[in-house]
């Protein structure tokens, strides 16, 4: 009779074990820092270099090869630098994806920042730079420079969002606390 | 033959055994929950489709997190059946690493075994994934963390170009699309599952798939008071562009949670696939090799009679019975030996001791029992049979309650005319200790023992063996207290029935030959 009821209180107890393993309450942001998150995606510049081809040169090539303008390009890299007041936060190549680095690139940064009044600039600029003026634009993709001031009151726990604006073809700030 | 356990088995053959008595003591072995750990997980995965199926039908690809709530909301229909949901898939999480456990310390993990441990760890992944999406599918801040972990070890793989990491940024909203994919994996997952639960059961005969009745529905019973009297509330809605400073995490599926968000995405998916890696490995580093590895049973083609016994009894479904293609017409049996573990059930099952593991076969046990017979002379004391997996350790304190301890392999692979001879040597009873039905390391040892005993299955106990002088009893390695007690109680019953005749004409085993056997008993 005792097992029997040290039985149905040690199903109880693992009854009531589930309960709670099911449901912890887990701490995973101890601190009340904000987040400043830097995520967008983007085409890369291609940069090309067109040339007129000498006349020599097109007698080399076959027939169907010959061309009046040679153009050979480049996907540009671009340097990603987030400056705050205590200096810079965040300073690096940002690539285009693929093996060879011409697909669209991304951004994905997450950086704590204290609640409270905060001051940023957020930069990216493209560090390939073209051999000639007689270079070919790019409309669609993202332009060589970009600079974004942020003056935002971080309150606990809040995520600043940055990102590209495809349409304005600049960054923007998403969030509650962003200005 | 049960293969001795290595150092890592014995420990966890050790922890289980006391847990094993422990549960044993509380509920009896019949409803023993830790002996039933397998079933109980396929029990656990109905209930868990059945009450899927109607949270299905109020779920909603388009807005989440609100049709959660508000199932949550309804006592009468929702909230009871989520908490179901929720704790069934807690305890088939808990059930599965028992069960694996035990089948890791019973050393059931290799050889023709391995087909059922390698299903067995994909069947868990599949459980981690199923719970991973299923909380996902809520959307709420455990929903969105797990999403983004997962994400974040996604993108350490160089194999899409654009970091999934980035769906959850809050950039935009997550598109019904996404929730819907999950809901198709959290559909389709259980039903790979039903497969890969075929697959690992396909190597046994007559699979045990669900617990006794009585205690399915104490479980299901249980789940739905828990369900009841705890019931489960909303967490807050994901929010991208908010951290939230606790989120309350079911650690069954979320125990790496602290770790991975510690250690980064990477470290952590590594860990996951070292951990994944080990798991599926263990068939391969705990298999027996040469002198370790038992033999497969073997056929006395001679002596087989064609009766099927052997193939009906085989718990491993490794005997299959052929055309004879001498000039004997009729059937005989034939032994698979990537299929057979070596249990030697087939030993037992055999009426004229043609069949079973080279050492082990009925008429091998019979001149093993002489030979032990005429070494310790029983007299009119109780012998013992007991299996090696269960009673070993306890052959001293059998001998000093006054009895003659007798080791075997399996309960299920003794022949019933050892028992007999040694009633007829003059024994004054003979008390076969098996191990609990529901942990036969060999499946349905003590089941067939019971039937040849007294419901006369084929190799049956003869009735002219006084039943008054045979019992069989059931401990585990962990029950001395239990086992002496049984002996003791025999040992009364017994005394009453007055001092046998030895009947020293007995000639059991006329027709074999004599044979020089090597001593594989592992306590006298």
């Amino acid at each position: 009779m005792i097992d029997r009821a040290v039985g149905a209180v040690l199903a109880a107890a693992v009854a009531a074990g589930i309960v709670w393993a099911s449901s912890v309450p887990l701490a995973l942001n101890a601190t009340s820092d904000g987040v400043l998150r830097l995520a967008w995606g983007a085409r890369p510049e291609r940069i090309e270099t067109c040339r007129e081809p000498r006349p020599e040169e097109l007698a080399n090539l076959p027939q169907h090869m010959r061309q009046a303008r040679i153009c050979e390009g480049v996907t540009a890299e671009y340097r990603l630098i987030v400056t705050g007041p205590d200096g810079v936060r965040l300073n690096r190549i940002v690539r285009g994806g693929g093996i060879r680095r011409d697909r669209p690139l991304y951004v994905f940064e997450e950086l704590p920042v204290s609640p409270g009044a905060a001051v940023f600039n957020v930069a990216f600029e493209r560090i390939t730079h073209s051999a000639g003026e007689d270079d070919r634009s790019d409309e669609g993709a993202v332009p060589p420079s970009m600079s974004l001031d942020i003056r935002a009151t971080v309150r606990p726990r809040e995520v600043i969002l940055v990102t590209y604006d495809a349409q304005r073809r600049e960054l923007a700030v998403r969030g509650p606390g962003g200005s | 033959m049960a293969v001795a356990p290595r150092a890592p088995e014995r420990l966890t053959l050790r922890l289980l055994t006391t847990v094993d008595a422990f549960c044993n003591r509380l509920y009896g072995w019949r409803y023993n929950p830790l002996y039933q750990s397998g079933t109980i997980v396929v029990a656990l995965y109905l209930v868990l489709v059945v009450t899927g199926v109607w949270l299905t039908i109020f779920y909603r690809v388009g807005a989440p997190w609100e049709s959660v709530a508000r199932i949550t909301a309804n006592p009468w229909a929702g909230n009871w059946v989520r908490g179901l949901h929720r704790y069934a898939s807690d305890l088939a999480v808990l059930a599965t690493l028992v069960h694996a456990l035990r089948m890791f310390a019973q050393a059931k993990s290799w050889g023709p075994r391995a087909l059922a441990w390698t299903s067995g760890a994909v069947l868990l992944l599949l459980i981690f994934a199923c719970g991973w999406t299923g909380y996902v599918m809520v959307w709420d801040t455990f929903g969105q963390y797990l999403a983004r972990e997962g994400a974040r070890m996604l993108d350490t793989l160089p194999v899409l170009s654009e970091p999934t990491s980035r769906a959850f940024t809050g950039e935009q909203p997550l598109p019904s699309a996404f929730f819907f994919l999950n809901l198709f994996v959290h559909i389709a997952i259980p039903l790979a599952m039903g497969v890969v639960f075929w697959i690992h059961v396909r190597r046994v005969a007559r699979p045990l798939l669900l617990p006794p009745r009585p205690m399915t529905w104490l479980i299901v019973g249980g789940l739905i008071a828990l369900s009841v009297i705890w019931p489960l509330s909303m967490a807050p809605k994901a929010e991208p562009l908010v951290l939230p400073e606790r989120i309350p995490a079911d650690l069954f599926f979320a125990f790496w949670l602290p770790l991975s968000s510690t250690v980064g995405g990477g470290t952590a998916l590594l860990l996951a696939m070292a951990a994944g890696a080990a798991l599926v490995s263990v068939p391969f580093l705990t298999k027996r090799r040469g002198a370790a590895r038992p033999a497969p049973s073997w056929v006395d083609e001679d002596i087989c009679t064609g009766c099927v016994q052997c193939s009906l009894d085989c718990p491993y479904g490794a005997i299959d019975m052929r055309n004879r293609t001498g000039p004997r017409s009729g059937l005989v049996a034939h032994v698979n030996p990537s299929l057979c573990v070596s249990c030697g059930i087939c030993s037992g099952s055999c009426p004229p001791m043609g069949v079973g593991p080279p050492g082990r076969t009925g008429r091998e046990q019979l001149v093993q029992a002489r030979e032990f017979i005429a070494r310790t002379r029983p007299g009119g004391r109780v012998v013992v049979i007991g299996c090696n997996q269960a009673v070993s350790g306890f052959a001293p304190d059998f001998a000093a309650a006054g009895a003659v301890p007798y080791g075997i392999n399996c309960a299920g692979s003794l022949h019933t005319s050892v028992i007999e001879l040694f009633i007829r040597e003059g024994a004054g009873g003979v008390l076969v200790m098996a191990c609990p039905p529901r942990d036969c390391w060999n499946r349905e040892g003590p089941r067939w023992l019971t039937d040849r005993v007294y419901h006369d299955r084929e190799a049956e106990l003869q009735s002219r063996v006084d039943r008054a002088r045979v019992r069989i009893a059931h401990a585990n390695a962990g029950e001395r207290r239990q086992a002496l007690e049984a002996l003791r109680a025999f040992q009364a019953d017994v005394a009453a029935l007055g001092n046998p005749l030895a009947d020293q004409d007995a000639d059991l085993d006329a027709e074999c030959e004599p044979v020089a056997l090597p001593r594989r008993r592992r306590w006298l």
